[in-house]
């Protein structure tokens, strides 16, 4: 009998790339691992910043909770923080209310229109922040010898409205088309009016586009610093200015930090609190 | 019935044209005259504003904020494309988490997070005096402090678009894919990238014109050693000289039209976006 040699996978053309494979997994792995740590670098500084009871920041003295005491009683922080609460909660909310009606608007318009408009929504979102700034702040200025007072919270909340609504509409667009068309006539066949359809027909159905842009909308605002720079006056510092400020000044007090620690974990549970209750309901069902 | 619907999209025209069409035409404008603030009263036609594009220091500015925009964008695409296929790939599926993993960050103040990461470049930091070793260097103040900065803040703006492009692939493209017989890593270039290509361009809009104009980052990152547009605007518009800083934030509102119409093209509903 002879024996013939076997082929070889590797005769067939088969390469063996499960050593390479393994390679690929574990270093994208630890890549993203790597950068996702990178991102919380800085958010880790600032809460190991919070607990230092050394004001320095090169030195770590011991651990303390006396700043988190201490962040209603500075004066300057404490308005700075009111501040940015009653701006970005007033524009978040307008935001969402009128962006849902004008995004239900937009998707009855004619394609055209509705192409046109769109272009000229996204302005507020790719513009850059320093240019949509100096933009809010000329037109205000134009409207100074109406309106003397106007320039610090009216300002402030007209220019966060400005460049949160895109957000909104842009949330909201997508899920107003998978709703059902025929909803709406069945609601004008039962006799009701077009706006109070919208309202009882139309925002229960787009309500997870309706909140995902008001989360977005709210981060937005919140965090930020060019265009309340420019629009803001009268000292009306939100958090971003005044942090701006110390920073210059190297003033910085520690109480900074605590404050942003407490509000990246409270809303680090808010969210996945909400996202724990959707999953229950979802199950409920 | 939909004309009345309709209606409610009307007003948010005159908004948009109000505030975001009209100041361009101001810009326009002050780019002609020689005032100080935007007082009409002496205002002078001239040309002079021009200028100031001879200046070294400026085109000094328009250098580095080419060089660090497009270097940050480059190494945000890279690192971006990378940890949003991952994520896409891995069996988590929970895109709620996802979304929040990437967007809590934002929730500390951006200037307070760049000074955070600007005090722990620093020789001597709380992380050397933790963990008791020697600092190394002193990386504030530099070109590359200033780099990494920008990426680490604008990273989460290219990894949110390309995840949801990602998402938007019908799996089944992927297995034709494999039963037509190609490997892993054709199925990638040719069916996987090509459709995830509208998130990877409007990321690095996202990307690069934020850090082409920004200011507070090159302030506080590189102590003020290291000068980009945004600052000269900055810095014009403190003095009080509008002329000057209009005319170059209209230079840059060339760049984000040019980025407009790119948007426009892949993306008509702007769904990458956010």
């Amino acid at each position: 009998m002879i024996e013939y040699s076997k082929a070889t996978l590797e005769e067939y053309g088969y390469k063996d790339r499960r050593f390479l494979k393994k390679v690929y997994r574990i270093s994208t792995k630890v890549l993203v691992v790597a950068v996702i740590f990178l991102m919380y670098l800085p958010v880790l500084t600032i809460a190991l910043q919070s607990f230092n009871s050394s004001s320095e920041l090169s030195s770590f003295g011991s651990f303390t909770f006396k700043w988190y005491g201490q962040i209603f009683r500075h004066p300057m922080l404490a308005s700075a923080i009111q501040n940015t609460a009653i701006v970005s909660l007033t524009s978040t909310i307008l935001a969402t209310v009128l962006g849902t009606f004008i995004a239900m608007g937009i998707y009855y318009l004619f394609p055209k229109a509705k192409q046109q408009i769109l272009l000229l929504n996204n302005i507020p979102i790719l513009n850059a922040d320093i240019v949509t700034g100096i933009s809010l702040m000329l037109v205000f200025s134009l409207l100074l010898p109406v309106f003397p007072y106007i320039f610090g919270l009216p300002t402030l909340i007209l220019a966060h409205l400005f460049f949160t609504l895109p957000y909104v509409i842009l949330s909201v667009l997508p899920k107003l088309g998978e709703v059902d068309p025929n909803l709406m006539d069945a609601a004008a066949d039962l006799g009701l009016k077009p706006i109070k359809s919208l309202v009882k027909v139309m925002v229960p159905a787009v309500k997870a586009g309706i909140f995902s842009g008001m989360l977005l909308a709210f981060t937005m605002s919140v965090d930020d610093f060019v265009v309340s720079y420019y629009t803001t006056g009268n000292g009306y510092d939100n958090l971003s200015i005044w942090i701006y400020g110390s920073i210059g000044r190297k003033s910085l007090t520690p109480s900074v930090y605590a404050f942003s620690t407490l509000l990246t974990l409270g809303t680090a549970l808010v969210l996945l609190a909400v996202n724990l209750l959707s999953k229950r309901k979802v199950r409920n069902k | 019935m939909n004309k009345t619907i309709r209606k409610l999209a009307y007003p948010y025209y005159g908004w948009l044209y109000l505030l975001a069409i009209v100041p361009i035409a101001i810009m326009l404008v002050l780019v002609f005259f020689d005032i100080e603030g935007i007082g009409f009263s002496e205002a002078r036609y001239t040309f002079r504003n021009f200028a100031l594009f001879l200046e070294p220091s400026t085109l000094e500015a328009f250098g580095n904020s080419f060089l660090f925009a497009t270097t940050a964008t480059l190494v945000s695409a890279v690192l971006g494309y990378i940890v949003a296929y991952q994520v896409f790939r891995s069996r988590f599926r929970n895109k709620f988490i996802i979304l929040t993993l990437f967007i809590l960050p934002m929730w500390s103040n951006m200037l307070l997070r760049t000074e955070a990461l600007g005090n722990i470049m620093e020789r001597h930091n709380i992380f050397t005096d933790l963990l008791g070793i020697p600092g190394g260097f002193n990386l504030r103040g530099t070109g590359l402090a200033v780099l990494i900065g920008l990426v680490i803040t604008y990273l989460p703006f290219m990894i949110l678009p390309i995840y949801t492009a990602l998402e938007k692939i019908d799996p089944s493209l992927e297995e034709a894919a494999l039963d037509l017989g190609v490997t892993e890593m054709r199925k990638f270039w040719k069916v996987v990238f090509p459709l995830s290509i509208k998130g990877v361009i409007t990321g690095c809009i996202m990307v690069f014109l934020p850090c082409l104009s920004g200011f507070a980052i090159p302030e506080i990152l590189g102590n003020g050693n290291i000068m980009l547009i945004g600052n000269i605007i900055e810095q014009s518009f403190r003095n009080m000289s509008y002329n000057l800083g209009s005319l170059l934030a209209i230079t840059i509102l060339f760049f984000i039209f040019g980025s407009l119409m790119i948007v426009n093209k892949v993306d008509k509903e702007g769904g990458t976006l956010i």
